[in-house]
């Protein structure tokens, strides 16, 4: 897959978001980040520095539409510097790994751990930062779960459905 | 010294990474103390007319309740009209009516984009209310639009009172129901009754006093407790918040002068 398809990609994906997903406001605790589907599977070719200054650059996007500057910016920036040391991680057979992450170069279960760790990982650092205050822990967790569920299943029907 | 350069280089992902989140908690301190620019928020004209473009197309799902809603408000207007005595005072401040056009009620820090801005007179600061009560109060401006913190958004703090005594208090918000905020600094010694109506205080330029914020749903007082704890129902609902007016007071620039003048 190349750039200009990557592009693509983020531009349908952002037009979700911001279209769809930021418009369910159903239970409170339900704000799925689908975005972050094109930084996890953005293939790792690029230098490590560059894939951090790309995720601070669709965090700052984020946060516009969301009035919280620098709190998606905080997140993705993490995320895309666990990456590569994630999938390390995770995928032991290295052959395989062909640096593009999809469900036919890492399989599933590789797929499904990388997936919730980061979505996880993302969501907590959002919802914490927009907090900003521990009284809230508790609800900021159920909202991790709540919201984490919901792109960790999206992020993984994108994957099974591209390699249909 | 190449040892030094040895250690940069190879750490320079990790320096590059500190300085990314560094420079993203910067942002997000500098955004919560005092946002200037309109650009990086939804009063960005590009992000506002795709939050107008939804609003305009889920509006005709609530035509019927909206209509009630003006019809009611063009009721109450006329009986203010009616009822208007002191126009003295009221000749500072006139309204600037705008559309929401985009809002969220369910998060710790809610906002609302309206499509006003700098472009109408509007100033960060002033406030804003809808025919049933109080709204928010403008953080940032943009051209054509402009973002509002609204009393249920865990950063408001607003000066109210009691319409029957004139006892003051802090209006917050806990961050739960959108329907309920919290009234602080009211003294144990106060009666406080369920149903008792509070307003702006009018003790700050951003609201004249009076506009209604909401009725005392509960209050409780526990053995050895200095202040009440009191839940407001607010009289504005937001998750059906369609267009609200901007309040203009002409001695607003003024009085704050005069407020810093003092410190």
């Amino acid at each position: 897959m190349d750039w200009t398809k990557q592009l693509g990609r983020y531009i349908i994906i952002m037009l979700l978001q911001v279209l769809l997903f930021d418009q369910l406001q159903l239970w409170g605790a339900c704000h799925p980040y689908i975005y972050i589907l094109c930084l996890l599977m953005m293939p790792i070719t690029l230098p490590h520095s560059m894939d951090m200054l790309l995720g601070a650059a669709a965090g700052i996007v984020m946060d516009v539409f969301c009035n919280s500057l620098g709190v998606h910016t905080a997140a993705c920036i993490l995320l895309m510097f666990i990456r590569p040391y994630l999938i390390g991680f995770i995928v032991n057979d290295k052959d395989r790994l062909n640096e593009q992450i999809s469900l036919r170069a890492i399989g599933m279960e590789a797929l499904v751990k990388y997936v919730v760790i980061l979505v996880l990982i993302h969501h907590l650092i959002v919802f914490s930062l927009a907090a900003w205050s521990w009284t809230h822990m508790s609800f900021v967790l159920l909202e991790t779960f709540v919201s984490g569920i919901i792109t960790i299943a999206i992020i993984i029907g994108y994957n099974i459905l591209a390699h249909k | 010294m190449q040892n030094l350069l040895k250690i940069l280089l190879r750490y320079s992902n990790f320096l590059v990474f500190i300085a990314l989140e560094v420079a993203a908690f910067l942002l997000i301190y500098a955004n919560n103390a005092a946002p200037r620019s309109g650009m990086f928020s939804t009063a960005n004209s590009i992000v506002a007319w795709q939050n107008g473009v939804v609003s305009g197309i889920c509006g005709y799902f609530s035509l019927a309740a909206q209509n009630e809603q003006l019809a009611q408000e063009n009721a109450d207007l006329r009986n203010q009209l009616a009822a208007s005595d002191s126009v003295l005072h009221k000749q500072a401040v006139s309204y600037t009516a705008a559309k929401v056009v985009q809002m969220t009620t369910d998060q710790f820090h809610n906002y609302l984009t309206i499509d006003k801005g700098a472009e109408d007179g509007v100033v960060r600061g002033q406030g804003v209310r809808n025919g049933d009560g109080v709204v928010g109060i403008i953080r940032t401006v943009g051209r054509k639009y402009s973002v509002v913190l609204p009393v249920i958004n865990t950063h408001t703090n607003l000066s109210c009172r009691f319409a029957k005594n004139d006892y003051i208090g802090t209006l917050q918000w806990d961050g739960k129901d959108s329907r309920f905020a919290q009234l602080a600094d009211v003294a144990a010694h106060m009666v406080v009754n369920p149903g008792d109506t509070i307003i702006t205080s009018g003790l700050s330029p951003v609201f004249p006093e009076g506009i209604p914020v909401g009725i005392v749903e509960n209050s409780m007082l526990k053995q050895g407790d200095s202040y009440h704890t009191i839940s407001i129902r607010l009289f504005t609902n937001f998750k059906r918040l369609k267009y609200v007016e901007v309040v203009q007071n002409a001695h607003q620039k003024q009085l704050e002068e005069l407020m810093h003048g003092l410190d």
